[in-house]
């Protein structure tokens, strides 16, 4: 039955050239292309005031990585139309006595508009405004006690800033996006390009009818499943080992944890991503709902409930429900606890457990849909 | 016959086949059960429960002082950003609990922090932080790099007796005002995201499939042997689907966005279904290119999936756009979702007009054009 599959699947050589090969190209794609810091933000300035005090505080702005200087405006009626045309993502409007006010000892309040479409970018957007404004303020402060109490630069800045925080990032030591991202990305292909595979497998003979060339033989229900399944996770297999290799190689993503046990989860969740897959096709008629429905499947909450994007921590609780009834995330778990962390299985038992019962669940599930008597 | 009456023949076979497309695609009722949900409890799941802001960051905290101060800082640390988890003796469980992904962060106080503040010296305080998701990480450090630097200006000139209070310090503050979506309301912005992967997801495959299946089973020759054109074959199709899926998406605008999230629609709703029409179209172009070329549904499936991939995590949906690495952007320049998520955004809630997104149309006006132009010519020159 195997051999039979394998055969089946190796005679279409577009098909497997794409099976290889999509895992491969999507890791560099999206390793090098999916950027999830925000930079750049597009921004404008109306400044009413024009002094040399408002060109360095806007100039900070313009210096910064994280914002990118469209021009200056005339008027708050240019400043909306920008906004809406989404030519900038924010404003700055510094007001008139800028200057004036802060030289007197006087608070200043400088307005900012932002989209808020994205209201994740919004807020990223906001807290570097904070931080810059915070920065000047406490330019701003050292040199009014300076001048007020006739402190030196040294005094005023220990009473300024007398607090510092020293960060240490855990695992992930020079807060590298590739490091976090390629890990994930490895389980994203696995869980889209699996159930494909087995979907369409399976319900291409149901379609085209020589199922039942399988209905009438001796062959029994157990050997024909894992006959399907057996040659898709081979191939799925084979991935795991190039996408590994890539990860390691390409992306330079240190390896911290045991490959033996990264391997054994990666066999258990490739059983739970091609069964899956057949369940699908189970119950199915058409090889365009089994194209889809996986497609959906497969897509979506792993995109969104799988701890890729959005740790599964802040989601909130239906939508943790539903990441928990899905196997992507214990496998996100145990990918990057095995490269960033070099956890061992004392920490991710519990989501090994997890994948095994989704791989015996799912088998036993297909099991019992599986019958060689279809009622139609 | 007159000029005319080609017309009508034309249009009545062209309607003949789109009407066996919805035919056939009506007795596929998994499938068609699929695209209910995904366009109506799927964007409730999604739409209500993603934030992507950092929100509940479990922090943990080591206060080897127990302090006035100590406290007040640990008393900063609030929600929506950080979520206090508690208090431990020794930083080992704290690391503990960092390896095991329970909590974020770690802050750790040293001894004697209450009383270096209050002389004026210098100190500092330590935060271990969980970077195996950087941007989340990079956020949890930059906000607690803030809430602490504020609260040692306050000390530092309270000790000096000076206080903000009464407003007679040189500080600069902002008043921001947000835009288009002024309670930044996530959901929001996760509810519309939802139906614009549903739709491009849909608007690739249907069509593709439908076309591929007749090649498989060689219907596709009985059909160009008869009065059809291959540009009515084809096109045919694209109607059909283009059809259920404007169904679909306004099932999902007016059964979840507007009653369940309250989205508004400033801008013209004929303007937006208009422009949608538009955008499934010319993403129907990827599927029937991707379906001249493939064999059968495996290969289309495979295909269609390596244009997918990139144009839903890609386009600006996931991460801002702005800052994607310049390649990404040129590719994505062929990405129609990227001119449809500024032009939805666009019509939904700022209330643009054509005046304002003519840009975006005519790039996919072109897109579309040129994505169906090729699909022909293959489609004709592989059964010629």
């Amino acid at each position: 039955m195997a051999l039979k599959e394998w055969k089946e699947t190796t005679r279409d050589r577009l098909f497997l050239l794409l099976a290889f090969l999509l895992p491969a190209l999507w890791l560099v794609v999206f390793g090098y292309g999916l950027n999830l810091d925000v930079e750049n933000i597009p921004f404008a300035v109306l400044d009413r005031d024009r002094s040399e005090l408002s060109r360095d505080y806007l100039h900070r702005f313009m210096q910064s990585r994280y914002f990118s200087f469209q021009g200056y405006a005339d008027d708050e009626r240019a400043l909306d139309r920008l906004l809406t045309e989404t030519k900038i993502r924010a404003a700055i409007i510094v007001p008139e006595r800028f200057q004036e006010q802060l030289a007197a000892g006087e608070p200043a309040s400088v307005q900012t508009l932002l989209d808020g479409t994205f209201p994740l970018h919004t807020d990223i957007a906001k807290g570097y405004v904070i931080a810059i404004n915070q920065a000047f303020t406490e330019e701003r402060l050292i040199e009014y006690l300076r001048r007020t109490r006739g402190l030196t630069q040294e005094q005023a800045d220990a009473l300024v800033r007398p607090l510092t925080v020293e960060v240490r990032y855990l695992y992930n030591e020079e807060v590298r996006s590739t490091w976090s991202m390629v890990p994930a990305l490895v389980m994203f292909t696995l869980m889209l390009a699996s159930p494909l595979l087995t979907a369409l497998g399976v319900v291409r003979e149901k379609e085209t009818g020589s199922i039942y060339n399988i209905y009438s033989s001796t062959v029994s229900r157990a050997e024909f499943l894992t006959g399907k399944l057996l040659s898709y996770i081979v191939i799925s297999l084979v991935n795991v080992c190039v996408l590994w290799l890539m990860a390691v190689g390409l992306f330079q993503v240190p390896f911290k944890g045991s490959f033996l046990l990264f391997f054994s989860a990666s066999v258990l969740f490739v059983c739970c991503t091609t069964g899956i897959g057949l369940l699908i096709s189970l119950l199915v008629q058409t090889q365009m709902a089994a194209l889809i429905i996986t497609m959906v499947v497969a897509m979506i909450p792993t995109i969104l409930f799988s701890g890729l994007l959005v740790p599964v921590a802040s989601l909130t609780r239906g939508a943790k429900v539903q990441a928990h009834l899905y196997p992507a995330m214990y496998y996100t778990n145990i990918v990057r606890g095995s490269f960033l962390k070099g956890v061992g299985a004392d920490v991710l038992w519990t989501d090994l457990l997890a994948l095994a019962m989704f791989a015996v669940a799912l088998s036993g599930l297909t099991y019992r849909l599986f019958t060689k008597r279809p009622k139609t | 016959m007159t000029a005319r009456q080609q017309a009508v023949t034309w249009g009545r076979r062209l309607a003949a086949m789109t009407w066996k497309e919805i035919l056939q695609l009506s007795r596929d009722v998994p499938l068609l059960l699929f695209l209910l949900y995904s366009f109506s409890l799927s964007v409730v799941v999604s739409g209500a429960g993603i934030t992507m802001q950092l929100t509940n960051a479990e922090l943990l905290v080591h206060d080897a002082d127990h302090s006035h101060s100590s406290r007040e800082l640990i008393h900063r640390f609030q929600p929506p950003y950080f979520k206090f988890a508690g208090e431990i003796s020794d930083p080992r469980e704290g690391l503990r609990q960092l390896d095991q992904g329970r909590v974020m962060a770690l802050l750790e106080i040293p001894p004697r922090f209450h009383e270096a503040l209050m002389s004026g010296e210098r100190t500092a305080v330590q935060l271990l932080v969980d970077t195996t998701n950087a941007p989340q990480g990079l956020s949890a450090a930059g906000y607690s790099v803030r809430i602490a630097g504020l609260f040692g200006t306050e000390t530092g000139l309270a000790s000096a007796g000076l206080s903000g209070a009464e407003g007679a310090l040189p500080r600069v503050s902002s008043a921001h005002r947000v835009w288009f979506n002024p309670t930044q309301d996530e959901r929001w912005f996760q509810s519309i995201a939802h139906v614009l992967r549903m739709t491009t997801i849909f608007a690739v495959l249907l069509p593709a499939a439908a076309l591929v299946r007749e090649k498989e089973r060689g219907t596709v020759e009985q059909l160009l042997v008869s009065p059809l054109s291959p540009f009515q074959i084809m096109f045919s199709k694209v109607l059909a689907m283009s059809g259920v899926i404007l169904i679909a998406l306004s099932l999902a605008l007016y059964g979840v966005l507007h009653p369940v999230f309250h989205v508004p629609m400033k801008g013209s709703t004929g303007l937006f279904f208009l422009l949608t029409t538009l955008h499934v179209f010319t993403t129907a172009g990827f599927g029937l290119v991707a379906a001249t070329m493939a064999k059968n549904q495996a290969q289309v499936g495979m295909m269609t999936l390596f244009v997918v991939g990139p144009m839903l995590l890609l386009s600006g949906l996931t991460s801002p756009y702005e800052s994607m690495p310049q390649w990404v952007q040129t590719v994505m320049t062929f990405s129609p979702l990227r001119y449809y998520i500024d032009i939805t955004y666009g019509v939904m809630l700022k209330g643009a007009g054509l005046d304002l997104l003519w840009k975006p149309v005519v790039a996919m006006l072109l897109l579309g054009g040129a994505l169906f132009g090729f699909g022909m010519w293959r489609f004709r020159r592989q059964f010629q």
